[in-house]
């Protein structure tokens, strides 16, 4: 139990919170503006990672080409699925928004099912070995796959807080009304939005898919994880689900040194517990925008 | 659209008397036997589910061509199992109360049959299944339960066997967290300890679906295991064993084959699998039921069968079933049939291959013991028919067999 073995823990944490962190972010933003959890994050995963799997089956020979179509399929399906059901809900209370995004994930993942088999599918990438820094191993798809992540998080954060669209986005989220008394066209920019959404789960789905086995149910499973970053983040904040992905990711792995992996879920959410009890907004969360 | 209340008391009347008709107005008619195939067809399972529907589908052909059980035609009802426990209970409960079948077959996993087997012992209704877990054999207090596949005991003092035989001394576990995966590798433990060769280094319990397992892998090699042994699916092994090929490190790996199959190795590529002992139960290869039902099987899947195992298991399931309805009369309840079944299957008797066979010895006042595809089915006093097994080692992707282990 020395150092190393420490690092290693670290950093496996760091890369499935940096994963997760991904779909964490889309769930976060459609909570801060349209004010539903909206749990087919997990399908949109799901058909994103099997677009791109699809896309590699039928030959596109450069990998980014097809994570880039599973982006742009997702995106297309989230904005049908804002078009079509969320926005005749946009009046409903947030339980009947809550059931519609359940009712499309089973959706999803029934319609996927009628063009795949359950069988476990994984990405046509050659297997190397890890690199060795002194006993710390890092494997060169993960190194991808979190620079892949990061990029995408500062676009992301870039986009809010440089661009004109970022803050308009913003300004819907601390206040529908006084946004549109502002000449603030809200369609174009929830259109936007959702299929910021779209990008987000399907690049998310797709990096979760490289490192582990694309299976039917995979997305669905990592509703709950990313569904408790956002909470120890702090509901609407971007920064705060990244960070809260992060920090459940590491607290998880380096658990498995003191508990045994099978408690290490549970450290997570215990971890989500505590801090929730010493700041019930989360780490970053309302209680900094109510001032 | 509003609903007034008036209406809303209507129609919560109307439910209500709905909801008070009998559930089972599909009465057993008499000339036909309702059995239920509840497999695997999507989920960790998805390879064998619908070979072994095919298989049931070719027995319950066989069994009808023959003139049926007992003057009953066989009829087949299939559900999804998921393997997951939740939707095969339900698929179940629909299977016994809305279609009324006087047995449920084929549940594949553990977690699958644990769930289903109080439903059918409470409706006093035959359960066959393929699946591993040690409890399923004590769970059964009323012998209506039948195991057609070795328990995950059995397989983990195979390993032990296979273990010991290769001269290993540092073996490490992997366990999926279920019944199965904990009962492969606690059987190894205990097989091991008592073998006289000490403690296991390392034993570790592993969360079902994980994107990565990176940290429970380097506990394990941590402790410089030479052999790793593991009670896993494929979905985790396909990710545990990515992670350990990129790790670097050197050591042998046991794992049971419906984890280290041929998609094991489509997935992760020959460099990485070259080595890996996979140990399965054995098909009854010499007997004539196998050799039938291998060429039948051929032609309606397009597959050999032996690369399912399970097939032959749940062929052999309608087989003895029927035989065991034939023995026990047209009107013989579930729980009668039931008891007849070591009286069909285990010795002493004339050795059948067929239901037809069967069924003409029978008629003819001969007392039979049908010797099954899957094994030569002699059912202990759990009901379990304790195959033998199988030891592969994959070789630039093929399994190639090396070794046969016959426990007690």
């Amino acid at each position: 139990m020395n150092s190393v073995f420490f690092a290693n823990l670290v950093l496996n944490g760091l890369i499935e919170g940096m994963v997760i962190a991904l779909p964490a972010l889309a769930l976060t933003l459609v909570m801060g503006i349209s004010k539903f959890p909206n749990v087919a994050v997990g399908d949109t995963m799901t058909v994103g990672a099997y677009v791109a799997f699809g896309l590699q089956a039928a030959g596109v020979s450069w990998f980014a080409l097809a994570t880039l179509g599973a982006i742009a399929a997702c995106m297309v399906l989230s904005l049908a699925t804002y078009q079509w059901v969320f926005r005749k809900l946009s009046k409903a209370p947030m339980v009947v928004n809550l059931l519609a995004s359940v009712g499309l994930a089973f959706m999803m993942r029934s319609a996927l099912l009628l063009w795949v088999d359950s069988q476990p599918k994984t990405y046509a990438f050659p297997l190397v070995r890890a690199w060795n820094f002194h006993g710390v191993r890092l494997l060169p798809t993960d190194l991808w796959i979190v620079l892949t992540a990061g990029a995408a998080l500062l676009v992301v954060f870039a986009l809010f807080r440089y661009t004109n669209v970022g803050r308009c986005l913003r300004a819907i989220a601390d206040n529908p009304e006084l946004a549109r008394a502002s000449a603030i066209r809200s369609k174009r920019l929830t259109w936007f939005l959702w299929c910021l959404f779209g990008a987000l789960s399907a690049l998310g789905g797709v990096l979760l898919a490289a490192k582990s086995v694309l299976l039917p149910e995979f997305g669905w499973e990592f509703v709950i994880p990313a569904f408790a970053a956002v909470i120890l983040g702090g509901i609407g904040s971007p920064v705060g689900a990244v960070a809260g992905a992060v920090l459940l990711g590491v607290a998880q792995e380096v658990s498995v040194a003191f508990v045994g992996p099978s408690y290490k879920i549970t450290v997570a959410f215990l971890v989500m517990i505590v801090v929730l009890v010493i700041r019930p907004a989360g780490l970053l969360g309302l209680l900094e925008k109510a001032r | 659209m509003t609903i007034d209340r008036r209406s809303l008391l209507k129609l919560g009347a109307a439910s209500a008397a709905g909801l008070a008709l009998p559930f089972n107005v599909f009465a057993q008619s008499g000339s036909e036997l309702l059995i239920g195939g509840l497999v695997p067809i999507t989920g960790a399972g998805a390879p064998y589910g619908s070979g072994m529907l095919k298989a049931m589908e070719i027995a319950v052909q066989e069994v009808n061509d023959a003139g049926g059980a007992a003057g009953r035609k066989l009829k087949l009802i299939s559900e999804d199992a998921q393997t997951q426990p939740q939707a095969a209970v339900l698929a179940a409960k629909k299977l016994i109360e809305i279609n009324g079948v006087q047995a449920i077959l084929g549940t594949w996993a553990s977690g699958v049959s644990l769930a289903v087997v109080p439903l059918t012992d409470a409706a006093d209704l035959i359960e066959m299944n393929v699946s591993g877990a040690p409890a399923l054999s004590t769970v059964d207090k009323k012998d209506l339960v039948w195991r057609f596949q070795g328990t995950n005991d059995r397989f983990g003092r195979a390993f032990a066997k296979i273990a010991e035989k290769r001269g290993y001394k540092r073996p490490a576990t992997m366990a999926f967290n279920n019944a199965s995966g904990r009962g492969n590798t606690d059987g190894f433990i205990r097989a091991w300890e008592e073998a006289g060769h000490g403690k296991v280094v390392a034993n570790i319990v592993y969360e079902p679906n994980r994107p990565s397992y990176r940290s429970e892998l380097q506990t394990v090699l941590a402790q410089d295991p030479d052999v790793i042994v593991m009670g896993s699916y494929l979905p985790d092994t396909t990710i545990i064993l990515r992670e350990w090929f990129q790790s670097g490190h050197e050591n042998a790996w046991i794992i049971p084959a419906w984890a280290a199959n041929p998609d094991l190795v489509k997935a992760l590529g020959n460099e990485a699998t070259n080595g890996i002992i996979a140990v399965d139960t054995v098909s009854n290869v010499d007997a004539a039921s196998y050799k039938d039902l291998s060429g039948r099987y051929q032609k309606a899947t397009g597959q050999a069968l032996s690369d399912n195992v399970y097939a032959a298991m749940a062929y052999d399931m309608v087989i003895s079933l029927a035989l065991a309805a034939h023995k026990a009369g047209g009107k013989a309840a579930s729980r009668e049939i039931s008891a007849q079944m070591r009286e069909v299957s285990n010795p002493p008797g004339e050795k059948v291959y067929s239901f037809a066979q069967g069924k003409a010895a029978m008629d003819a006042g001969r007392q039979i013991d049908y010797e099954g595809a899957s094994s030569r089915l002699n059912f202990d006093e759990y009901g379990d028919s304790n195959p033998d097994f199988g030891v592969y080692v994959v070789k630039d992707g093929k399994f190639d067999r090396v070794d046969t282990i016959s426990l007690d």
